[in-house]
């Protein structure tokens, strides 16, 4: 017997945020011609934060969502293939020596964002991922330390909320606030390599998966499929963290617009943004601010869209580095195949890691470091996998799947550096709306190469000590942050330390494009930790934003009190 | 645990042709159909039941690239009415004309890319066999193939010159695993549990089956003793003691 009821079709307008939560239908609607406070363009795993602080502190405030409002019963299956509409699927042109695959790898579409699809993963960054210049002479310093961020980790994690150990030994050390998840079949294997070579690991987390039910949010099955949006409302998305928060507190997300262009006021401030709704009828919405939160390819390519006299080079570009420096961690997959049965399909794909090799180690030769996690693709990925890693075809591809159930997959995340010639520029072909597409070039250089096949090695080792059989692995890349990155200096930065663009005073950016470098930790975590450190900033700032041009550069007051439902009381331990 | 070998462990006859290949001999996810959410449920039947018609690719086209995904992802050892459908999916995302979200700057766009690459194909078979691809054996249907999959397309005939075969051949050959390891049928081969929601999974570790899930039975599987394209991982390792970073924590 089904476990939450007999699962029919929901009653018309009953919008559903997996099997428990609620949201009322029809939502709000901003009359047409109504000026907002707050327009937030990209409702992921930024602007649902956003949006939801900031509703919570009485500003009136709009999300322009291109894809759709998911309804987790009606919408989502668990099936690889049925899965395919919760990517960013428009057209965008890869190039460079080492073109990065986008769609389902790294770009969500849809309510939620990349929070939908992510594995959920949440390590925090180090406190050397902000000082990475400084301490090893690349890249580039964050305008903020790991502890004006601190905080606001602590906090996300009680909100959205992360399961973990209670003792996560590396960086600046801390527990968890729900606990660990059980071992799956993959998990062990890493946490037996990982051993057998006096690595340490942890386990059951840190993933944004509940391992207690929390509010009206269920507890894990243990389904597997994190990826494909979770049904169960167990993981994490913004779709079910904050936004319906967001909505109860009277903000608009307005889902099918595909923003194009961000207009100017005679005086240079933002005036509002154009629009395309689902028929592709074109719109403007006025805003007092906008805040910009497309991720690191759309959030770029609308700026630069939006080119105008006076901003020839695109919205916000003065420095000429929005788009430049555009990252990706690397992401190869390594695949053993063991004797004894492993079913990687059972338990989150996310479950495992070590970050002993995260920080720099001069002996090996490069700067920074890389992880070790669980990955555990479902059959679809895994042939894709198989395909590269294995070389496998014809009677290979059916001999090498049949083993699907012996197989366990370690991913490597390592640090890519920000690179100038990393970039996304505006390409000569449109889409399906008419509008530029962008284009994102992607090179690895020395210190990348050196780290990769290092980090590649020592996985390889792992599943070897793990008893492995068979290990082959797939050079890959995961997540994309940076191109529109923050700093100090208008000269090679995008935005200030809050988000503000250097250029114009109204106008934010706020999302993965911020971030100067990415550490080796997965950044959904980091993403929502700004959004909220921004959110508190705007707040406290108050009405000055929409008129005046002072830039405050205090921290702000964390606002504890704006959290969503079912936060208080809970706690972020630590052990030792 | 240790799966279990069968205890008649012999070779099977060449190829012998089942309903259900694969070591989980019985293993049906669709019989759990009754414990899925209703829209999985929907999604998969009509998987199942309704293949989309052709739209995109004229006859002698789709019968050329059928015979091209006949070799890629072959399913002899299927009975016929057992066997996965692969054309109708791709012709059904080109007619459709659905992205991945990307496209290399190096490559037309997808559509393209198939009409080219099927018609190089051919020319392929006629320069170096005398016969249009579809009337060849399975070994130099094969041999033309694997010189696409190996990178280096034998004969090189113009198209490879313009469009990346490596490019190509990924193009390709995901639609067809897309098609194939979408489809239950490939699930019960592979003992993938399939759609779990809502009712989850309890045995996590240990590759232990859940109650509705079956034991592996192994048997020695073997492809057709001729084909170019069966697989030796063994082969392509290497031992684990060639690390050079021995030492560096």
């Amino acid at each position: 017997m089904p476990l939450f009821g007999s699962f029919k079709a929901p009653a018309n307008g009953d919008h559903r945020l997996g099997p428990m939560q609620r949201i009322e239908t029809p939502m709000r609607r901003f009359p047409a011609g109504e000026t907002v406070d707050y327009l937030v363009v990209g409702v992921g795993s930024a602007g649902g934060v956003l949006l939801q602080r900031l509703a919570r502190a009485g500003f009136k405030v709009l999300g322009l969502e291109a894809g759709p409002f998911w309804d987790t019963e009606r919408d989502w299956v668990s099936d690889e293939t049925g899965s395919h509409e919760l990517y960013w699927n428009d057209l965008r042109i890869i190039g460079g020596k080492d073109p990065l695959a986008l769609g389902a790898n790294n770009s969500g579409k849809g309510v939620g964002g990349g929070s939908v699809h992510w594995a959920a993963f949440t390590p925090r960054f180090h406190p050397s991922d902000f000082r990475v210049y400084t301490e090893d002479g690349v890249g580039a310093d964050w305008p903020i330390s790991y502890w004006d961020l601190k905080p606001y980790y602590e906090l996300l994690e009680r909100e959205i909320p992360v399961a973990g150990p209670a003792w996560f030994p590396w960086g600046d050390p801390h527990g968890h606030p729900y606990g660990p998840h059980p071992l799956g079949g993959v998990g062990d294997v890493l946490v037996r390599g990982c051993t057998k070579l006096g690595i340490r690991t942890v386990a059951g987390g840190p993933v944004a998966i509940l391992s207690a039910s929390h509010g009206d949010r269920p507890h894990c099955i243990y389904r597997g499929f994190c990826l494909q949006g979770c049904k169960v409302g167990a993981k994490a998305s913004t779709l079910i963290t904050h936004v319906p928060d967001a909505l109860a507190h009277g903000a608009e997300i307005r889902a099918h617009s595909m923003a194009f262009r961000i207009v100017l006021r005679p005086d240079g401030r933002v005036d509002g943004v154009l629009y395309y709704d689902r028929e592709g009828k074109e719109h403007f919405q006025r805003a007092r601010a906008i805040i910009v939160a497309g991720y690191a390819i759309e959030t770029p390519r609308l700026l630069l869209n939006s080119a105008c006299p006076g901003h020839t080079r695109g919205l916000a570009n003065s420095s000429g580095t929005l788009g430049r420096f555009i990252m990706a961690q690397a992401g190869n997959v390594v695949a053993g195949r063991f004797s004894d049965l492993i079913r990687m399909y059972k338990a989150p794909p996310a479950h495992a890691l070590s970050e002993h090799f995260y920080e720099t180690d001069p002996r090996r030769g490069f700067a920074r470091g890389f992880a070790i996690q669980t990955v555990a693709p479902l059959p679809v990925s895994f042939a894709k996998h198989m395909m590269v890693a294995a070389h496998a075809w014809g009677w290979g591809m059916r001999r090498v799947m049949m083993d699907y159930n012996h197989w366990a997959t370690l991913g490597v995340l390592g640090e890519i550096l920000p690179w100038e010639d990393n970039r996304v520029q505006i390409a000569g072909e449109k889409d399906q709306y008419g509008i530029p597409v962008a284009k994102v070039t992607f090179n690895l250089h020395d210190n990348d190469k050196k780290l990769i096949e290092f980090g590649k090695q020592k996985v390889m080792d792992v599943l070897w000590a793990a008893g492995a059989e068979t290990v082959v692995q797939e050079p890959r890349f995961a997540h994309l942050v940076g191109a529109a990155r923050m700093g100090s200096s208008p000269d090679s930065s995008v935005v200030d330390k809050f988000g503000r663009t250097h250029d114009i005073d109204n106008l934010f950016i706020c999302d993965g494009s911020i971030l100067p470098t990415q550490g080796s930790a997965n950044p959904g975590l980091t993403i929502q930790a700004l959004a909220a450190r921004t959110a508190d900033y705007l707040i406290e700032q108050g009405d000055a934003i929409f008129s005046s041009g002072r830039r405050e550069l205090q921290e702000p007051r964390i606002r504890y009190d704006l959290s969503p439902p079912f936060t208080h009381f809970k706690g972020n331990p630590r052990i030792a | 645990m240790k799966p279990s070998e069968s205890s008649s462990a012999q070779p099977v006859n060449r190829l012998a042709t089942r309903a259900q290949p694969g070591y989980y001999p019985d293993f049906s996810t669709l019989d759990q159909q009754d414990s899925w959410d209703e829209a999985t449920r929907k999604v998969i039947a009509s998987r199942v039941a309704s293949p989309p018609p052709i739209r995109f690719f004229a006859p002698d086209e789709a019968a050329l690239l059928q015979a091209v995904i006949d070799r890629l992802l072959p399913q002899d050892d299927r009975f016929p009415e057992n066997r996965v459908p692969i054309l109708p999916v791709i012709d059904e995302r080109l007619y459709k004309n659905a992205l991945n979200g990307y496209r290399y700057e190096d490559m037309p766009p997808d559509r393209d890319a198939y009409h080219l690459g099927l018609r190089a194909i051919d020319q392929m078979a006629q320069e170096r066999f005398h016969l249009p691809f579809l009337e060849l054996s399975t070994l130099p249907q094969e041999l033309i193939l694997k010189s696409l999959h190996d990178g280096a397309p034998d004969p090189p005939v113009a198209v490879w010159k313009h469009m990346p075969v490596h490019r190509f051949w990924t193009l390709i050959f995901e639609d067809c695993v897309t098609a194939y390891y979408s489809h239950p049928w490939a699930w019960d081969e592979i003992g993938f549990g399939g759609p779990a929601y809502p009712r989850g999974y309890m045995r996590l570790e240990n590759g232990l089956p859940e109650p509705w899930e079956t034991e592996e039975v192994r048997y020695i599987w073997t492809a057709p003793p001729d084909t170019l394209s069966d697989l030796d991982l063994a082969a392509q390792t290497r031992s684990p003691n060639s690390s050079l970073l021995e030492g560096i924590r």
